[in-house]
């Protein structure tokens, strides 16, 4: 045994310490009011051989990584940042007053041209072939 | 006379006499133990009281392989760690000698007691770890189970403990971290 092993086993020998008869009586009375527990039960020991657990934690480990890979080379081209100035401009203002006929009335000449365009093209080719 | 063995056997079948004997020979031990990390003489009574309580009501978990006496040093480190506040003092706080129980107890000596300079300059882990390797004699591996820790921790641990005791010894300055 060393030096330091030795003073520090002597210092501790020269703690002079013992257990009095009144600590003695309290913790023998103490522990006749106390009844050993039943013993808990453990779990039954894993019949997977510690080779499962390494494979499954490098397979989880090489999931995760894969999807870290495919997250980071699969990001899209970043989308100019909006201001508050752009979405505003962006949205559509729409009067939900107007009434219906005003929603329609684009439409609406928009089929009697195609509808006119139509007859005249029909007009044409009756003429075209002589009837 | 009966063995350990059987000491234990008797005692997790109820038997309280069985259990007294069992801890008769590491109550002092315990108690000196305890003293270093308690405010006061009655708090390390009070602390050796719980640990022996809580060692019989659960010695039907005490595994075998295990010592008898690292089990028990384990309840005691658990049991003094749950009463850390305010009645068990931090390592290092104890700087006022009136008041320091372990003071008390120390047999005159020509030299200084090495255990006060390693509680003020270990934090209580590692003083635990000391104590328990130098002052009971316990292995690495039975420390490592006492603190539950690892046996590669326990072994830097005592040496670095074993680093600042020994500059300490010789008067030599060590300018090492602080052990925390």
């Amino acid at each position: 045994m060393d030096k330091l092993a030795n003073r520090l086993r002597q210092d501790a020998d020269n703690i002079e310490v013992a257990v009095s008869d009144e600590l003695d009586h309290r913790i023998a009375a103490s522990l006749r009011s106390v009844t050993p527990e039943a013993e808990s039960v453990t779990a039954p020991a894993s019949r997977r051989p510690a080779m499962f657990w390494w494979a499954s934690s490098l397979t989880g480990i090489a999931a995760a990584a894969a999807v870290i890979v495919i997250v980071n080379t699969q990001q899209p081209a970043e989308a100019p940042t909006p201001t508050p100035a752009n979405i505003v401009a962006a949205v559509p203002v729409i009067d939900w007053k107007t009434e219906t006929a005003t929603l329609t009335g684009q439409l609406q000449q928009e089929l009697d041209d195609l509808q006119s365009d139509i007859k005249k093209a029909e007009q044409k080719v009756r003429e075209d072939i002589g009837l | 006379m009966r063995t350990e063995i059987q000491l234990v056997e008797a005692a997790q079948a109820g038997s309280v006499e069985a259990f007294t004997d069992l801890v008769r020979r590491y109550r002092d031990r315990l108690l000196r133990f305890l003293l270093t990390r308690c405010a006061s003489y009655a708090d390390a009574e009070d602390a050796l009281q719980d640990t022996l309580i809580n060692a019989f009501r659960y010695i039907r978990s005490y595994d075998s392989r295990w010592r008898f006496s690292t089990w028990l040093y384990r309840i005691a480190i658990r049991n003094a760690a749950k009463l850390h506040a305010p009645d068990i003092v931090e390592i290092g706080d104890l700087s006022d000698e009136e008041n320091d129980p372990l003071m008390h107890c120390i047999a005159d000596s020509e030299s200084e007691n090495l255990w006060i300079s390693a509680r003020n300059l270990l934090n209580d882990e590692v003083f635990a770890a000391m104590w328990l390797r130098y002052a009971e004699d316990m292995s690495v591996n039975d420390i490592s189970k006492a603190l539950d820790r690892s046996a590669s921790w326990t072994k830097v641990n005592l040496m670095r403990g074993r680093r600042v005791l020994d500059a300490e010894m010789n008067g030599t300055k060590e300018e090492s971290e602080a052990y925390g």
